[in-house]
């Protein structure tokens, strides 16, 4: 519930950044949301479309939601190890997150592994005119 | 002008700016400012996070009971709405400000900035040892605003059950201390300790974990033990 407070966050950031630049209209937001971040992406989607609507400067504004796959790290093997197999449903790991968690190592087959990082929110680039 | 082939028709330009910045840049530089704050005032500053009704403010309540009367402590309160935390607290005699957010999830470092001068401003003399931050009860979107504290404590009761940290990763991820509350009612529930660690522990192996609770009193002592010693590595 928090993605409309993160989403006025970005809208506020943004203008600030089309009118330091003197843009008439941001035609696209790129974001990078990671995994781990603890946002939902349709709730967020879903407050930027709908946010957008109060500013002129937005109206058209598309937005691109990047997101990386989460890496996982191996205590005893002392190295980052690929968890995602090649098909659609192993790498839409978003909608089955909990699965990914207290994995053991495929390598190894003993230790638990661990997320790395994959909780950033990022504003990736803007474009305006 | 049109740059391409001088047609005659406006066109305005077109351009890319490259950011790479974190989208919470602005709640974390004001959270910054907060730790300054916190730390002129002396006092070490915890943020606790937890689902409604896991023993937050119980857990202060009892946490102040335990501890040597000389310390002085306050306590930031978020609530959606009410004061009724912040008088809790104000019944065991600690200084307490409510933050009611009016409908809003979480707190942010803009929110207790507010608090904090007024923290600054009763306490400018004295100094305080330690602050508490209480959480809005939701174990999802505080994670995401660090506040300026020194150290993230997330709680889990027993009766919610013990596979939480797997679906409220981003807690778990973030904090430093994980505490599990109501223990006396595992007899009555079906929450394996295994299980909560076990998760917790490969979300964030670095958490450092209690198991207690505060009617019983089992655990306190150990939980009391950690925040005093906090207090002292900040006199060496």
């Amino acid at each position: 519930m928090h993605e409309f407070s993160l989403v006025q966050g970005l809208l506020k950031r943004a203008e600030e950044i089309a009118s330091k630049k003197d843009a008439r209209r941001v035609l696209k937001i790129t974001m990078e949301i990671g995994p781990f971040s603890g946002v939902v992406i349709d709730s967020f989607v879903f407050a930027f479309d709908v946010l957008k609507k109060d500013l002129e400067v937005f109206c058209d504004c598309e937005l691109e939601i990047r997101q990386p796959r989460p890496s996982f790290y191996c205590p005893q093997c002392k190295k980052e190890v690929e968890l995602f197999g090649t098909n659609e449903k192993e790498r839409n790991f978003l909608n089955n997150l909990s699965s990914f968690i207290a994995r053991t190592c495929p390598l190894c087959k003993e230790a638990i592994l661990s997320p790395r990082g994959s909780d950033e929110i990022l504003i990736l680039q803007m474009e305006m005119e | 002008m049109c740059d391409t082939c001088g047609c005659g028709l406006t066109s305005q330009k077109r351009e890319v700016v490259s950011l790479n910045e974190s989208l919470l840049r602005e709640n974390d530089r004001v959270a910054k400012k907060n730790l300054e704050h916190f730390n002129n005032l002396g006092a070490f500053t915890l943020n606790l996070i937890s689902s409604p009704g896991a023993g937050k403010t119980t857990l202060l309540e009892k946490t102040f009971e335990y501890m040597p009367k000389d310390l002085k402590f306050a306590v930031i309160e978020g609530d959606i709405e009410t004061e009724r935390d912040a008088e809790r607290i104000r019944q065991k005699g600690v200084h307490a400000i409510q933050i009611t957010t009016g409908g809003a999830c979480h707190l942010d470092a803009n929110l207790i900035h507010g608090a904090i001068h007024s923290l600054s401003h009763k306490f400018k003399e004295d100094g305080l040892d330690m602050v508490f931050i209480e959480n809005v009860g939701n174990l999802v979107c505080p994670a995401t605003f660090y506040l300026g504290e020194h150290k993230r404590v997330v709680m889990l009761s027993v009766p919610e059950g013990s596979d939480k940290p797997a679906k409220y990763p981003k807690a778990f991820l973030t904090s430093d201390v994980f505490i599990i509350t109501k223990v006396d009612l595992l007899p009555y529930f079906d929450f394996s300790i295994d299980e909560a660690r076990k998760l917790a522990l490969s979300i964030n192996p670095k958490l450092k974990i209690f198991e207690l609770s505060a009617v019983s009193g089992k655990g306190m002592e150990e939980w009391i033990d950690f925040l005093l010693g906090f207090l002292e590595k900040k006199k060496d």
